[in-house]
């Protein structure tokens, strides 16, 4: 069935809606806003919910010039995505209104967090490249809002810029991927079109052809390439995850939505969702590009960051680590050919959301709570928050894999995806199954790290531990109690939405449903998950160990982090460089540089379009004109020896009433008019402020001269060769002749005349008539540029810029 | 200006000259339509006349000679003569009128800006005389320029 237009539309622009309104209903409503954006996060949940079951495209035109259609796609996958963006944002913003109060910047937390759940949306709904790549900038720039929340602090500062620069420099790859796919498209069906999925025309229902195209132009691994690198920055791939460690900096609230329910899960979905794309429906697993990309990243992903999990000494950044980790083993799932790997990507997609919030929402209220994140100064929580620890250990047991909580489920199907691969490739296929079980030792050794906050003695130096209000409480009881759920009862949570989602993520149509229960036989996934667990629980004693090991070695010569640092100080030091040199404070550097700039620029585009000037016809001028222009020019050498600012002045005005007098002789009446009040303002003006001028006539030492001699006969070169090649170019019938039989009033006419001018002075017609438009935007830049002034002399003062 | 008074000259000059300075810009303005001038050139005009009177009597005496105002009036933005916010409000009225103006013709059904001409028979005196709706817009464009540019020479020149 069809999904209802008005519907997918209202879920995705209330929440930006909503965004808009908050400053207004924060002042009305202060801080209860929050069950305002939870009450609005519940109706987008609720229409979306009326959409189950339901697949296909609404459209509305949005850019027809370039051919982009604001396309909603609904179908399984989309629709698990959305809930999650809404289903969570009505717990986080719940959850806000008991975290937030006190703290600064309320109105823009929610409307951030609001035209981010929009986005989210929008990401989900997206079947357009284009769209789908709007709404992934706007959540990025809202994560770099909200990861900055706290504007004062250096550290979050820090980790802002690097969540903004990583994310959207991935999103950069991912757009140039995209125009090669539009590229491809254009080749290979009848239109090109940004239409992912969803149309008869899109990428998705002609991916046979897409794939062969691609390959044809020798594309298609670096198409696949630059959309994964896209993917892999968004949801913090190696080597691109250590943006999300530092992203902690960002209230708890928008860690548990942002940073590990909802954004991050957009690269995902995008890898989700593009597989039926690059991956055909038959194929072995190392001879697919996609398989060797995708899956190998994920799996080093997944062990990399669960091992740097365990030398995390926060708890919040644990969690980070672990995300990234967790978000591995989704990459690696849909990274497999086979359909177990769809199903464990789809599946882990919801239960990583459901385990992960609950934690980081619990992790918020210890830190709320007991007044300190630091692991090793927590513990024997369990005695002051007995629900919470209930909470907890259905997560983290989940988060561990250990049946029968939800996680198990979903890294049973990644274990047996692996393992297929293996079986059937052989070799050294061999390392996937063996590296997602080594990655889940540590994954498991975290996981019950996480859970112990809550067990053993309750440290000394922790003080007074009080229990959380209601607000904070009743999110992760609700994510625990879906996620308990989903432990208990698989099939339930498959049927309802895993399934349909998995479907998406598949070439062709899926052979079966999708089944999921609690092993009854040993199989080879059943021995591996085993071994995790076994192997976890017998490494747990050295736990201590493990985490200073693993500190040492995050600490060495390899860290992306410090690629990174090394990157952006460089670029900070090479535009301080810059800047001291081009923008010295002094108005004479400034000018000689754009004015350099701008003849560089001219002169490099004559040269690249290879103009021709026009040849030289001798000069016809009368004898009036050549007099004038003699004058002028014997006045131009004289400001050059003008002994004072007054003479200067005096002088350059003799230029500027020549030229007023040539406009005269060349029939410019209005021109010179122009020339001449200008040039009088100019005078006054300059004796207005004059003696105010430092007398800087002093001996310019001779290099400088020569520099400024050099640029000022380019500047003029520059000019007359524009002024040549403008006036060169006659068109076969010039607008002046329109304007001439337009502008003035014509001799038969009624009463109103609309089609004419009705004015003989043609100039002047044009500029309020013809080209009102044109007057219109140049009266806003005068009074602009007014206010400029005014606000610069005004402010210069008040030190804004600290 | 800051140092010591303009002399007589100047002062005698620029009082006779103001009035005139200002008729010829209005008359630039109003007879645009058909001859040169223009709301452009009689905004420029205009400040330069006032430019003229800062010189001779200083920054003050638009606003105490000529409201009566305590020269202490001071603008928020903390610069400039008092009458910096008249040239503001100036500019604002200016640019909406010229909007409106393109506003109206949308309302009647035609394109933004789009102008007519409206010829008003048999009056006394004049006989025929042309109206032109362009006009408003030229006023607007007026009142920006002199508003804009009298902001800038006000607050550049008490600096």
């Amino acid at each position: 069935m069809q999904p209802t237009p008005e519907i997918l539309f209202a879920a995705l622009g209330l929440p930006f809606l909503g965004a808009l309104l908050v400053p207004v209903a924060y002042r009305a409503l202060g801080e209860r806003v929050a069950d305002a954006a939870a009450a609005l996060a519940l109706v987008c949940f609720g229409l979306l919910l009326t959409q189950a079951g339901r697949t296909g495209t609404v459209a509305v035109p949005w850019i027809p010039a370039l051919d982009v259609s604001f396309v909603l796609y609904l179908d399984g996958l989309s629709l698990l995505i959305a809930l999650l963006a809404t289903g969570v944002g009505v717990l986080i913003f719940t959850y806000s209104g008991g975290y937030m109060p006190g703290e600064p910047g309320q109105a823009r937390y929610y409307a951030t967090l609001l035209a981010f759940m929009g986005a989210m949306v929008g990401i989900a709904l997206a079947a357009d490249l284009v769209v789908l790549f709007v709404f992934w900038e706007i959540t990025s720039v809202a994560s770099f809002g909200l990861v900055g929340h706290y504007r004062e602090t250096a550290s979050a500062q820090r980790a802002a810029r690097k969540a903004l620069l990583v994310t959207v420099a991935g999103g950069l790859f991912m757009l140039v991927g995209f125009l090669l796919l539009r590229w491809a498209s254009g080749n290979v069906l009848e239109t090109a079109t940004f239409t992912l999925v969803g149309t008869e025309g899109s990428m998705i229902a002609n991916a046979e052809a897409m794939r062969a195209g691609l390959r044809e132009a020798g594309l298609f691994t670096p198409a696949l390439a630059l959309v994964v690198v896209g993917a892999a920055a968004k949801s913090a791939q190696v080597p691109l995850h250590f943006w999300l460690p530092d992203a902690m900096e960002a209230p708890t609230p928008v860690s548990a939505f942002l940073h590990s329910a909802t954004m991050v899960k957009a690269g995902v979905y995008l890898l989700g969702r593009v597989r039926p794309l690059f991956l055909p429906s038959e194929v072995a697993p190392l001879e697919s590009e996609w398989v060797l990309l995708v899956a190998t990243l994920g799996l080093v992903t997944m062990t990399v960051t669960a091992v740097l999990a365990v030398g995390a000494t926060d708890v919040k950044q644990l969690l980070a680590y672990s995300t990234a980790s967790h978000l591995g083993l989704i990459t690696a799932g849909f990274g497999f050919a086979n359909h177990l790997g769809a199903e464990a990507g789809a599946f882990h997609v919801l239960n990583h959301a459901l385990f992960k919030a609950t934690l980081f929402l619990v992790a918020g209220i210890v830190a709320h709570e007991a007044g300190t994140r630091a692991i090793d100064e927590l513990g024997g929580l369990r005695r002051d928050m007995p629900l919470v620890a209930l909470v907890t250990a259905i997560a983290a047991l989940g988060m561990a894999g250990v049946p029968p909580f939800n996680g198990f489920y979903s890294k049973e199907l990644l274990f047996e995806a692996a393992y297929e691969a293996a079986h059937e490739a052989g070799g050294i296929a061999w390392l996937f199954p063996a590296l997602a079980v080594f990655g889940s030792v540590f994954t498991f050794l975290y996981s019950i790290r996480f859970l112990m906050l809550f067990f053993g003695e309750k440290p000394e130096l922790l003080g007074e531990v009080h229990a959380p209000p209601y607000a904070m409480l009743a999110p992760p009881v609700v994510l625990a109690g879906l996620a308990a759920v989903v432990g208990a009862s698989p099939q339930l949570a498959v049927d309802a939405i895993v399934g349909p989602a998995f479907g998406s993520a598949v070439p062709g149509p899926p052979e079966h449903a999708m089944s999921v229960h609690l092993p009854t036989a040993v199989t080879p996934p059943l021995v591996m998950s085993a071994i995790a667990i076994l192997g976890g629980t017998a490494a747990y004693p050295f736990y201590g160990r493990l985490h200073v090991g693993v500190r040492r070695l995050a600490a060495g010569p390899v860290s992306a982090d410090r690629a990174y640092r090394t990157l952006v100080g460089g670029t900070e030091r090479a535009s301080h460089t810059l800047l001291a040199r081009t923008q010295s404070g002094q108005l004479r550097t400034y000018a000689t540089w754009v004015i350099a700039t701008t003849v560089a620029l001219a002169l490099a585009g004559y040269l690249a379009a290879g103009v021709v000037l026009p040849p030289f016809t001798g000069i016809g001028l009368a004898a009036p004109t050549v007099v004038v222009l003699a004058v002028a020019v014997v006045g131009v050498l004289a400001v050059g020896r003008a002994p004072s600012h007054v003479a200067g002045v005096l002088t350059l005005s003799i230029l500027g009433f020549m030229i007023a007098v040539f406009y005269v002789l060349a029939g410019a009446p209005d021109l010179a008019l122009t020339q001449l009040v200008v040039e009088t303002l100019v005078l006054v003006v300059f004796l207005l402020v004059l003696d105010k001028l430092p007398a800087f006539y002093g001996d310019p030492d001779r290099s400088r001269a020569l520099r400024d001699g050099a640029l000022a006969l380019v500047v003029g070169g520059t000019v007359s060769v524009t002024v040549l090649l403008a006036t060169a170019a006659t068109p076969g019938s010039p607008i002046s002749s329109y304007f001439a039989e337009r502008a003035p009033v014509p001799g038969e006419h009624g009463t109103i005349i609309t089609d004419f001018g009705g004015g003989s002075n043609i100039v002047n017609v044009i500029l309020v008539d013809f080209r009102a438009f044109d007057t219109m935007g140049e009266i806003s830049v005068v009074a602009m540029a007014a206010l400029s002034v005014l606000t610069l002399l005004a402010m210069r003062g008040r030190g804004e810029a600290e | 200006m800051s140092d010591g008074e303009s002399t007589v000259i100047v002062r005698t000059v620029a009082r006779v000259v103001f009035p005139l300075v200002l008729l010829t810009a209005i008359a630039l303005l109003l007879r645009g339509h058909n001859l040169p001038g223009g709301g452009f050139i009689a905004g420029v005009l205009t400040t330069a006349a006032f430019a003229l009177v800062y010189i001779a009597y200083g920054l003050d005496y638009p606003d105490s000679g000529l409201f009566g105002r305590a020269p202490d009036g001071v603008s928020p933005f903390d610069s400039g003569p008092g009458l910096v916010d008249g040239y503001r409000y100036l500019s604002a009225v200016g640019l909406a009128l010229a909007a409106g103006s393109g506003v109206v013709a949308v309302l009647l059904g035609v394109p933004f800006l789009a102008q007519a001409v409206v010829f008003v028979e048999h009056l006394p005196l004049y006989g025929e005389i042309e109206v032109a709706s362009a006009l408003a817009f030229d006023v607007g464009v007026y009142l920006v320029v002199v508003g804009a540019l009298l902001t800038i020479v006000a607050v550049v020149g008490a600096e």
